[in-house]
């Protein structure tokens, strides 16, 4: 048997101190064997050496049991306590909450300073209102069902990152949480179903030096009263709440922000494929449906809307849906996309053309200045260029991005514009950029729009003076030696397609047709010299020829039957050229033998008068 | 028709017949001011060689006479742009082409540079001259180059091409490439016998040809030549090039005193240079324009658009009628 040392005390002391008993550094490294003390209720050893809980299981009436500061490795020997209330284990060297099973009575439990690293054996002390893990290795915090009681519990200074059945402690108010690893909302995230916190600490955690700490907490804990020993006030509460607020919807925008640009990613990928095709860039069509599937799961146009939202991480139910509504308010169409920002109106895919009849409101329509056109031939832009004049009169800059500029002739076309400033012609898809004269071509034919600026490069006096040498005598010929019948029927062609469009808007806006007469007016007169130098897309210069060939023909027609009339008259004239002679003299002679008898001649003369009447 | 038609005759009736059609295409236009003046600025213009300006390929390569014209016009034009340096692309060429005529067709643009280039790297630049020299041997005598072609081809497989050959429509400038390595160890033919065929087919064609004196000229100073070989010597020929009448000499390519005369006014009015021409201000363009130089009844160019201007400032009824 090891032998412990054995306490007795005075008599005198007995009764003074009949109920608490003080061992404080005492150097014990043993309980000593207490003797005759069985109504001893506190019992106190702090500071001492005591490795093992020994020796007290007769001291049943034990209420209050402190052990504080000692070397004690395992919790034991505490079974026979069952009226303990309060146990007093802090800065020991425990490792392991265990062995308290018959303690249910406790009221108070201190274990700070300890190893212990889970909470664990604590579910029947359904009685215990503090519980003090403090200065120990918890890594988390969960498994907290059963203390119905507890009303503060202190974690402070462990590792602590996510916490979880805190709600499940129905009578918890204070909850410790200081110098730990909580750095998102979401790892304690159950702190906001307690109803009963009202005080709570994050001090020392990462989440403590993020912008959004306070009001994010103030947000979900509503319940609370202070945070960090701090009061909350009416103040802050609703400083958080607007915040809050501002968040969502800040967050809510930055999604459909993403969800727009991601459609609009894929539209412009749709359309850019459609184009090559188009082009007969893409070798054939089963290449082109690998190279559809691999890039993304589904182009289909009913499925664009699913495709796109799966592709983003799963949130709340209503902002899905809210935003998959805010989807179906946009025009965009897997075929073509229109867009409006600021002061450019971009225009990618062929049916984005279309949108130009739209009603425009005058405000948006007035601030667009640079108009781009991408994946779109620029014949049928040519075609809507009167249109964009009317539509949106402030555009000074034209872009133009695969759209097929091949000749120098189509630059004729963007003449019937009232003003350009700016011209951008990217060489992507437009091979007219390859040549050496296209800029200074641009800059000769749109010479009255005095551009500033080409391909981002500005336009010198130089340029100027460059174009008009190589081009000038060009636009000479083309007016002042056309032969006048020409020179009206070029220019009354372009005016003529110009008037059909305005008259076709003339029922809309009667005030605008008077405009443009003026405004073409003047233009006519301005570069007289080069008007004639037009653009008329292949599909209506071939319809024209088609036209034509039918009256080639009638002409020709016409021609030869004209010749043949010509060469029979003349056949004629020649051959009587050659009987005339013969005829003059017979007729002379017939003459001659009329008269020859003057009396006969008289007589059938007026025999011929009275015959007449 | 009279088959002892001539030529020459059968060209007038090209214009009558395309000037009936032009009278169709804008009777509108054109019945304002009479038939008969249209008669004669359309045969004037005939004359002059404005008449094939921004007109269709067929028109333009109906006759000689238009095809002389249109490379005279081309010349004219854009002489500037040869005179400024630039070496162009085959493409940009045709591009220039197309400005004077919309639907020239690529082809003859590229067997043009192709007698320039003298092989497949048709990216290449070209001189202005090198190119219209060039241009105008293959546009003037297409349909003649075809059949030497043909007639290269039979004579390096070595059959007898004195008997009547029909040009296949293009099958000729296909088989251009003479085939290295063939029989022949030496290149191309024999300049004599090919001659001799050359004649034939001068005296046989309706279309045109080069002069016989002058082909025998290129012929004589060689030996053995091949079929782009000739072609070169035919476009660099001085006398050639003066019997055709188009263009003047290599030497004088780039002058033009009186079209430089003109630049240079239209130069002075670069706004900028002079005291700034606004955009609303039309009376500038107007005055220097010489009058064309019909030089006639007509009215001048700056007055007839006084006129249209004025009729376009009537009501809109008289805009609807213009439909």
């Amino acid at each position: 048997m090891p032998s412990f040392p054995i306490l007795q005390r005075s008599s005198e002391e007995k009764i003074l101190y009949s109920d608490r008993l003080t061992l404080e550094r005492q150097k014990l490294t043993v309980c000593p064997i207490i003797d005759g003390e069985e109504h001893l209720r506190l019992l106190n050893f702090q500071h001492n050496f005591i490795t093992r809980i020994q020796n007290i299981s007769n001291l049943q009436r034990l209420i209050f049991l402190d052990l504080y500061d000692n070397q004690i490795e395992e919790i034991s020997g505490l079974s026979t306590l069952r009226s303990l209330r309060v146990l007093l284990l802090g800065k020991n060297r425990i490792k392991k909450i265990s062995n308290l099973e018959n303690l249910k009575s406790l009221d108070v439990l201190d274990l700070h300073g300890n190893q212990i690293s889970k909470i664990e054996n604590v579910s029947h002390l359904c009685d215990l209102r503090v519980l003090n893990l403090a200065r120990n290795l918890l890594s988390h915090v969960d498994n907290l069902n059963g203390l119905d009681s507890l009303t503060e519990l202190n974690l402070r200074h462990n590792q602590i990152t996510f916490v979880r059945d805190v709600d499940n402690l129905p009578c918890l108010q204070r909850l410790f949480l200081s110098f730990n690893n909580i750095s998102t909302f979401e790892s304690v995230c159950c702190l906001a179903d307690s109803t009963s916190l009202s005080d709570i600490t994050f001090d020392g955690n990462p989440i403590a030096q993020e912008s959004w700490y306070k009001h994010t907490i103030l947000q979900n804990m509503m319940q609370l009263r202070q945070l960090d020993m701090k009061r909350i006030t009416e103040e802050e509460r609703r400083m958080a709440s607007v915040i809050a607020k501002k968040e969502e919807e800040k967050k809510r925008e930055s999604q459909k922000q993403s969800l727009l640009k991601e459609k609009k990613r894929l539209t412009i990928n749709n359309v850019a494929r459609k184009w090559d095709l188009q082009q007969h860039r893409v070798t054939s069509i089963a290449a082109n449906q690998d190279r559809k599937d691999s890039d993304s799961p589904s182009q289909d146009p009913c499925q664009v809307d699913g495709s796109t939202i799966s592709a983003f991480p799963e949130e709340t139910g209503s902002l899905d849906s809210a935003l998959s509504n805010a989807l179906q308010g946009l025009s965009v169409t897997d075929t073509h996309l229109v867009e409006v920002d600021g002061d450019t109106l971009s225009l990618y895919g062929s049916g984005a053309l279309e949108s130009l009849d739209r009603n425009w409101s005058v405000q948006t329509a007035g601030m667009v200045t640079t108009v781009s056109f991408t994946f779109i031939e620029f014949d049928e832009i040519v075609q809507v260029l009167p249109k964009l004049k009317i539509k949106f009169p402030n555009s000074l800059h034209l872009k133009f991005k695969e759209t097929n500029l091949v000749m120098l002739q189509q630059f004729n076309a963007l003449a019937q514009l009232r003003r350009i400033d700016q011209l951008t012609i990217d060489p992507q898809g437009n091979p007219v950029v390859s040549f050496t004269l296209w800029k200074y071509y641009v800059l000769f034919r749109l010479s009255h729009f005095s551009m500033q600026k080409i391909n981002g490069t500005e336009v010198t006096q130089n340029d100027m003076i460059m174009a008009e040498r190589l081009f000038g005598i060009l636009a000479h010929v083309a007016s002042s030696e056309l032969p006048q019948y020409r020179l009206i029927s070029i220019l009354g062609d372009a005016r003529k397609k110009q008037f059909r469009y305005l008259l076709e808007t003339k029922g809309k806006k009667p005030g605008v047709v008077s405009e443009e007469n003026n405004d073409s007016k003047r233009l006519v007169g301005e570069n007289t010299n080069r008007a004639t130098l037009n653009y008329t897309t292949r599909d209506f210069y071939n319809e024209k020829l088609e036209e034509i060939k039918e009256k080639k023909k009638f002409c020709k027609m016409y021609i030869e039957d004209l010749v043949k009339e010509a060469t029979e008259i003349n056949m004629k004239n020649e051959a009587l050229q050659k009987l005339w002679p013969q005829m003059f003299i017979e007729l002379v002679r017939d003459a001659v033998i009329e008269i020859r008898n003057k009396s006969s001649y008289m007589k059938l003369c007026l025999q011929q008068i009275t015959d007449q009447k | 028709m009279d088959p002892g038609v001539s030529s020459a005759q059968r060209h007038v009736l090209t214009y009558m017949e395309d000037a009936v059609c032009q009278l169709l295409e804008n009777k509108e236009d054109i019945s304002q001011y009479g038939i008969a003046r249209f008669f004669t600025e359309y045969f004037n213009s005939v004359c002059q060689g404005t008449h094939i300006l921004f007109r269709e390929f067929s028109f333009i390569q109906a006759t000689p006479h238009n095809r002389a014209s249109f490379l005279r016009a081309f010349w004219r034009c854009f002489r500037t742009v040869g005179k400024n340096g630039d070496l162009l692309t085959m493409k940009e060429y045709h591009c220039l082409l197309q400005l004077l005529c919309p639907d020239f067709p690529l082809e003859l643009t590229q067997k043009a540079a192709r007698i320039v280039l003298m092989d497949d790297a048709m990216d290449c630049l070209m001189s202005f001259s090198d190119f219209l020299f060039a241009f105008q041997i293959q546009f003037y005598y297409s349909e003649f180059l075809e059949s030497v072609a043909a007639i290269y081809q039979d004579l390096l497989s070595g059959k007898n091409p004195n008997t009547v050959i029909v040009p296949t429509s293009s099958s000729g400038q296909h088989r251009q490439r003479p085939a290295l390595g063939e029989a022949s160890m030496l290149e191309g033919v024999e300049a004599s016998l090919f001659y001799q065929c050359l004649e034939n087919l001068c005296d046989r064609h309706k279309y045109s040809c080069p002069p016989p004196a002058l082909v025998k000229e290129v012929l004589s100073n060689v030996q053995r030549l091949t079929f782009y070989g000739f072609l070169v010597a035919l476009s660099k020929h001085h006398g050639i090039n003066q019997a055709l009448g188009a263009l003047p000499d290599k030497g004088d390519l780039m002058h033009d005193p009186a079209m430089d005369e003109e630049l240079e006014r239209l130069l002075a009015q670069v706004p900028g240079l002079v005291n700034s021409v606004t955009a609303s201000s039309e009376a500038s363009c107007l005055p220097s324009r010489t009058p064309p130089r019909v030089g006639s009844p007509w009215r001048p160019l700056h007055h007839a658009r006084k006129v249209d201007a004025e009729s376009d400032g009537s009501t809109e009824e008289t805009d609807e009628s213009e439909t």
